[in-house]
């Protein structure tokens, strides 16, 4: 079953487009890596994806679960079931990580038709999850990634995940930044995400996060399209040919 | 009475229009420093002052009363009506008002209000002081004295209660004197609103060698009202000036002000942040001077303004005056809109629009209300910043 379905996606980032009629279907409980060359278009592809406001699009759709989202606005995305991972978490100084998060949650649960959950209940939650990412309890009462470090930034990306549990998850550099501990937990808490229903799309310069969290598909993106599309095998062939070996076969 | 009567008046012609010495100090200096101020003049270049000195008031008669024991210092329309037991309040003419003021209604308030209420701080304490105004279309002006002993450490907790107060203008203001080795802490939370009332702080703070005054101001609401501050500080005196303005409507709210090192060592660190809303104007115009005997001193400075209207203003004027080289100092000034990065973080985990940016504005504002070192007292100029910022947002 497809969970997303990018067809012929076109989108700028002021006047420059970036992405040139770009196809992708993401397959429900598979992991999907896309790979590129600097400047491919794979960053301007996740915030497509998510509906942040530098990019537009021009042309194309983006459907989950067989309805489109592209005029979605992204909060509206994320309680569908969408998340994307930041690169570059940014820093917000005065709002409480825990009770940012519980209003996120609780704002997808009424989306649901669930009940919300008091802050007792959400503590108990919000605990579990931080010890299982190894991450200190004093991230409870600290402002949302004021003063983390790269490594906290990015556990905080997956606690926040572990949490909303969305049925797509885009992974936009999660490997940047971190050494090989830090790494390691967080290919840990995305592999627990892995129940054979949610799909992941992991975007990457390096194979090295691959050899934590297996792909199923490995899609090369160049100019804002997707070139080529094979199995985890492809990564060897670019590690060792580079990405100009693609062009070549195109 | 009507304040643009004095307008041109000699020392002489306004002494007997009051009823008060021409020998009379404040009087003499107001007179000097030009009488009153106009849209021209440095300390009310950003605010409506000339059409507040215009307006027909009623003036009140401030005499004495029975002060009732109570929790705290309450002083209604300029008489003190309750105090504490052990604190001693009580009237007495002001012996020290200073000599350099930049504000001319600094002098016309000592002027017209001759007995100034003293209140002395002994020991270590927290104290609670009420202004409650009660007068419509009334002139209600006081003048307040306080002052604690060497190596005492004090808190003071300010707020304002009003009651059909349209149209009155209210001045009033400290001469506060922090002894040697003593710290003064004052916390003002202002959110009297939707009354039409004008409002004029006019203090002077002296903190004098190895002293240490923290003023934390909460300014939220509507209406009109500006403080205006003038601080000395002696050898190795700190302040740590703190002023978080949240504006609605029309209102037009600031802080006008001058630190002035005086002593080696001294330190200073003011910070503003404005959250403006509606069509009202913030006004940060701050002055740090650095006198040649004031060597190694350390004076930071700065302002952030969020414009949350595109109709709301915000006048910003860091200022540093240095005469020596043997220093540390820094000032800045942003003023933009809500940050679109941090919106956008937020709504891509599902919060909405509305709710994000609410987040964003009480997130600004909560880094200085995190600052009182109370938990309580933290609480409740959280629970009243919400207060007020709901009120106009929902």
């Amino acid at each position: 079953m497809i969970t997303l379905d990018i067809q012929n996606l076109e989108a700028k980032i002021g006047e420059k487009q970036i992405l040139k009629g770009l196809n992708l279907q993401l397959e429900e409980g598979k992991v999907h890596a896309i790979m590129g060359p600097n400047g491919a278009g794979k960053s301007t592809l996740s915030k497509a994806i998510v509906g942040h406001y530098d990019v537009s699009i021009v042309g194309g759709d983006i459907l989950f679960k067989g309805k489109s989202i592209k005029d979605m606005e992204p909060e509206e995305r994320a309680k569908e079931g969408i998340f994307l991972s930041f690169q570059n978490p940014v820093e917000v100084p005065g709002v409480n990580n825990a009770y940012f998060l519980r209003t996120a949650l609780n704002a997808k649960r009424v989306h649901e038709g669930k009940e919300e959950l008091n802050a007792a209940e959400f503590l108990r939650l919000m605990k579990s999850h931080l010890s299982e990412l190894g991450m200190k309890p004093d991230m409870i009462s600290r402002s949302l990634n004021e003063g983390f470090s790269g490594g906290e930034k990015k556990r905080n990306e997956i606690l926040q995940m572990l949490i909303l549990e969305p049925d797509v998850i885009i992974l936009d550099e999660i490997d940047s930044g971190l050494d090989i501990d830090a790494l390691r937990a967080v290919s840990e808490g995305i592999n627990k995400m892995k129940d054979g229903k949610r799909s992941f799309l992991v975007i990457t310069h390096y194979s090295r996060i691959l050899d934590y969290i297996e792909p199923d598909y490995i899609h090369v993106l160049k100019d804002g399209k997707i070139v080529k599309t094979a199995g985890a095998e492809l990564v060897a062939q670019l590690e060792e040919e580079g990405y100009d070996s693609i062009a070549n076969e195109q | 009475m009507r304040l643009n009567s004095f307008k041109n008046k000699s020392l002489e012609e306004l002494a007997t229009l009051l009823a008060i010495s021409p020998q009379n100090r404040p009087l003499k200096k107001f007179i000097e420093m030009g009488g009153l101020p106009s849209k021209k003049s440095e300390a009310y270049r950003y605010f409506d002052i000339e059409s507040l000195l215009d307006g027909e008031y009623e003036s009140l008669d401030y005499t004495p009363k029975v002060v009732n024991e109570g929790e705290e210092i309450v002083i209604e329309n300029g008489v003190i009506t309750t105090a504490p037991q052990g604190v001693r309040v009580y009237y007495e003419p002001c012996e020290q008002i200073d000599d350099d003021h930049f504000d001319p209604l600094y002098y016309l308030s000592h002027a017209l209000y001759p007995r100034t209420i003293k209140i002395e701080v002994d020991g270590d304490r927290e104290l609670k002081i009420v202004h409650r105004f009660t007068k419509s279309y009334a002139i209600i002006n006081y003048r307040i004295v306080l002052f604690n002993q060497a190596n005492r450490h004090s808190t003071i907790y300010e707020s304002f209660e009003g009651k059909l107060v349209q149209n009155s203008f209210i001045m009033y203001g400290y001469d506060m004197h922090i002894a040697p080795d003593s710290s003064f802490r004052v916390v003002k939370l202002q959110t009297l609103q939707n009354q039409n009332y004008s409002m004029l702080a006019s203090h002077k703070i002296n903190v004098e060698k190895n002293g240490s005054c923290i003023f934390k101001s909460f300014d939220l609401g509507g209406d009109n009202a500006l403080q205006l501050i003038k601080v000395e500080l002696e050898e190795y005196a700190h302040i740590d000036a703190q002023h978080l303005l949240y504006l609605n409507d029309d209102s037009k709210r600031g802080t006008v002000s001058q630190i002035i090192h005086k002593g080696q060592h001294s330190t200073s660190n003011q910070e503003a942040k404005n959250i403006l809303d509606g069509a009202s104007r913030g006004i940060f115009d701050a002055l740090i001077k650095v006198e040649h005997s004031a060597k190694y001193t350390k004076a930071i400075q700065n302002s952030k303004a969020i414009l949350l209207h595109e109709k709301a203003y915000m006048v910003s004027k860091p200022q540093l005056e240095i005469y020596i080289d043997e220093l540390e100092a820094s000032h800045g000034s942003t003023t933009g809109q809500l940050d679109p990065q941090q919106l956008f973080y937020l709504q891509s985990r599902g919060i909405s629009a509305i709710e994000a940016r609410k987040m964003l504005v009480i997130a600004f504002a909560n880094t200085m209300i995190e600052t009182i070192r109370d938990s309580r007292h933290q609480e409740l100029i959280r629970n009243e910043f919400d207060k007020v910022f709901y009120s106009k947002e929902d």
